[in-house]
């Protein structure tokens, strides 16, 4: 434990530290999703749950790098993602 | 255990259940439980060359994860109601993690 | 206290959690794309958390290889009323929203 950890001073950038405190952070960004199945989606971050499950906005859908299809809105089941990165 | 709600409305009911090796068996839904397993009355199976393996079965318990889909007679669907069950499963689930 | 928050999500359209995008798809025609190459287009009558769905005028495309030749192969199937078990849901798209 750090001394910036320490309970009684909270500090402010705190919440950065863990995983699912960054997925709420980049909310409204440009993500890139990527699946197990090696499909990859590229959007704005609208929302993220608990599972993983993911909702897009502007999304293109990427198989082997190329541009396979748009969607205006997109929810992916958590499940089958691999990973979701910050443009 | 909204869909749980929703097939035992359907009981009585012919439906076709597709399972994840691709074999289809048409039956009559006869019962069902949380887990969505499902069990089947007079079956036939709709490929009978490919799969023969049950064509002297009469009725089958179907374990839940192994369907992909369930074709039902649309006729007895009241879609505005499960409509409805559907916004209201959300709803509690909201609840639920509201309290959380 | 979670009764209001339960109040706000239902009363507007805002998406706050990812399913909210399915809930204001109720009724509306989807795609759905699933597990094993498979594509679904159909009007979205039911869903639950597990994705388990119930479409109506439903329309399945199934992405086959040909046997012996490297030619991808379309198969379209029709059903008037189909339920879709939630473990092979990917991704599920709402018509595009104005």
């Amino acid at each position: 434990m750090s001394s910036a950890a320490s309970p009684g001073s909270p500090s402010p950038e705190a919440p950065s530290n863990n995983p699912s405190a960054f997925l709420s952070q980049i909310t409204g960004a440009k993500v890139s999703v990527k699946l197990n199945s090696g499909v990859e989606y590229r959007g704005d971050l609208q929302c993220v749950d608990g599972y993983m499950n993911i909702a897009l906005e502007q999304t293109e859908e990427y198989v082997e790098g190329e541009l396979k299809n748009k969607y205006g809105d997109v929810f992916v089941r958590g499940n089958n993602v691999l990973y979701i990165g910050v443009e | 255990m909204l869909f749980f709600s929703f097939y035992k409305t359907l009981i009585d009911e012919e439906v076709i259940v597709e399972l994840k090796n691709d074999m289809s068996i048409r039956g009559t839904l006869k019962s069902v439980d949380q887990f969505l397993n499902i069990k089947l009355d007079d079956i036939s199976v709709l490929d009978e060359i490919k799969y023969p393996h049950l064509s002297s079965v009469k009725n089958v318990f179907i374990r839940g994860s192994v369907v992909r889909y369930v074709h039902l007679p649309a006729a007895v669907v009241d879609t505005t109601l499960l409509e409805d069950a559907s916004r209201k499963e959300a709803a509690s689930q909201a609840a639920k993690a509201g309290g959380r | 206290m979670a009764d209001v928050t339960t109040a706000d999500q239902l009363d507007d359209s805002v998406v706050s959690e990812p399913l909210d995008l399915v809930r204001l798809s109720l009724s509306e025609r989807v795609f759905v794309k699933l597990k094993g190459d498979r594509e679904i287009r159909g009007t979205l009558h039911g869903y639950d958390s597990h994705c388990n769905l119930v479409l109506s005028e439903v329309e399945e495309t199934v992405y086959v290889m040909d046997d012996d030749s490297d030619v991808l192969k379309t198969i379209k199937k029709q059903s008037e009323m189909l339920f879709v078990r939630g473990d092979a849901v990917v991704l599920i798209s709402p018509p595009q929203r104005t």
